[in-house]
């Protein structure tokens, strides 16, 4: 019978000596000690590990084992038991967008389609009929919304997450603000991933009706990810009437329809030009190629948008066209659109079953 | 392979039973009921089935009998992801995917 007297904190920092090699830090700041019991002169515990299968099991036994009897003077035996408790990577948490009822991604297959205007016009027209709105400019390559919208930059992120900035009553959250200045983005897929994961949950975006997120061309990283973080309501299409660009734009309308997202309709931008001298029509990239292709597929047509100066000098100025000049014919156009759009958004609002798997 | 309509590849009702059985209930009217191990034996991610080849690495015969499925949750509104309680995690099932593995009698081999 020993006469010392055997605490916990000297078990636990002879223990401190051995390190999970693939972790690189012991295996008591990492929590790996459990059941830590000490009777009289034995000593007995579990090993904790990530993996039932780990490689070197055997030798963390063994290490924690002469750890302790080595380290603390008057123990005559450690009984040490392996376990394993897979820990698993935490799913996002999505909480940030409870209070958000339709989330509408705008995409389109190429670049320079007018992806970018025709969010900011849908979403201050949305909000000129008194719903709650935000706008997310997920265009890593390009986020253009900042100056569409005349935005600064919203306040630094704080404790519980990021202010949205607001203009024209919407609220804005741009991938742009993540880098300083005049940085482009330079990512690769992962970075792409957690960025955007961080524009939309991070945000406190309050209670919104509608949140639209301004995608990249194309279908990369950014589109996955925001498919698989969060049950997107539906989406836009935005195409140029010329074939080219309308054969592109079916790719990213077919990778919504394999994500089940629902394509709420296609929008034909840069549609007729209409002279400003002379009133004269002219179909510089076609026409309606868009509305052809919707009625093929069965899926809504939203609306054509003029090919019209007056959208980029306002754009340009910061003030989208159907604020600016809601009369205008661009402006007019932009206020059909979002209003089929809204009711395309309704009518998936209903039939959308909110997925969840229930315990039996 | 058949196209499936996309009411055979909608869920209407997901239901897990413990981490032994997963049931679906499609648009379609049609249940599925798959059972865990089953279900881990059909992974369809990138370790369990070679990228080249496409020939299956893990089958049900390869993980253990008491494989459990540890958690579950909805990816986006397209697949389900488990976490499984032998530690795999990277697998991501559609629901395209899902309706086509359907073990029940009258799916099982329609679309082998």
């Amino acid at each position: 019978m020993s006469a010392v007297t055997i605490r916990e904190p000297q078990v636990l920092d002879a223990l401190r000596s051995v390190m999970d090699p693939d972790l690189h830090r012991d295996i008591v700041s990492l929590g790996f000690i459990r059941n830590l019991v000490i009777e009289g002169d034995v000593v007995s515990f579990d090993v904790n590990l990530t993996t039932p299968a780990c490689p070197v099991k055997d030798r963390l036994r063994e290490q924690s084992r002469q750890a302790v009897l080595q380290g603390v003077p008057g123990v005559r035996d450690v009984r040490v038991t392996m376990t394993a408790e897979v820990r698993r990577p935490q799913a996002p948490d999505t909480s940030a967008l409870k209070t958000v009822r339709n989330i509408v991604a705008v995409g389109s297959g190429k670049g320079g389609v007018g992806k970018s205007t025709v969010a900011a016009n849908i979403a201050v027209g949305l909000a000129r009929t008194g719903a709650r709105v935000g706008l997310l400019d997920a265009d890593i390559y390009g986020p253009s919304i900042p100056i569409l919208m005349r935005a600064g930059r919203p306040a630094e992120p704080r404790e519980h997450g990021i202010e949205p900035g607001e203009a024209y009553g919407v609220k804005l959250m741009s991938m742009g603000y993540l880098t300083p200045g005049d940085q482009p983005l330079i990512w690769r897929g992962p970075m792409a991933h957690k960025a955007l994961q961080q524009s939309l949950l991070g945000v406190n975006w309050g209670e919104l009706d509608y949140l639209i997120v301004d995608l990249p061309p194309g279908t990369g990283d950014v589109h996955l990810t925001l498919v698989q973080t969060v049950p997107v309501t539906g989406a836009v299409i935005v195409s140029t009437p010329q074939d080219v660009g309308l054969q592109i734009s079916m790719k990213t309308l077919r990778m919504f329809q394999q994500t089940k997202v629902p394509v709420l309709g296609i929008v034909e931008n840069m549609s007729t030009y209409v002279c400003p001298h002379c009133g004269g029509r002219d179909d510089l990239f076609g026409h309606g190629g868009a509305r052809d292709a919707a009625t093929s597929l069965g899926v809504p047509f939203l609306g054509e948008i003029p090919l019209d100066a007056a959208i980029r000098r306002y754009s340009d100025d910061g003030r989208p066209v159907i604020l600016a000049e809601p009369e205008s014919p661009s402006g007019a156009a932009f206020g059909a659109i979002t209003g089929r759009l809204a009711q395309q958004v309704s009518i998936q609002a209903f039939k959308h079953i909110a997925l969840t798997i229930v315990e039996e | 392979m058949t196209v499936l309509s996309p009411d055979a590849t909608t869920p209407v009702e997901i239901r897990k039973k413990g981490g032994e059985r997963l049931t679906i209930r499609w648009a379609d009217g049609h249940e599925s009921v798959y059972l865990a191990r089953a279900l881990r034996g059909r992974c369809p991610c990138a370790q369990c089935v070679s990228e080249t080849t496409g020939a299956r690495l893990v089958a049900e015969g390869h993980v253990r009998p008491d494989v459990a499925i540890a958690a579950a949750r909805p990816i986006g509104n397209y697949a389900l992801h488990f976490d499984w309680s032998d530690g795999h995690t990277t697998g991501i099932y559609g629901f395209d995917y899902l309706r086509r593995i359907c073990p029940c009698a009258a799916c099982a081999g329609a679309d082998a």
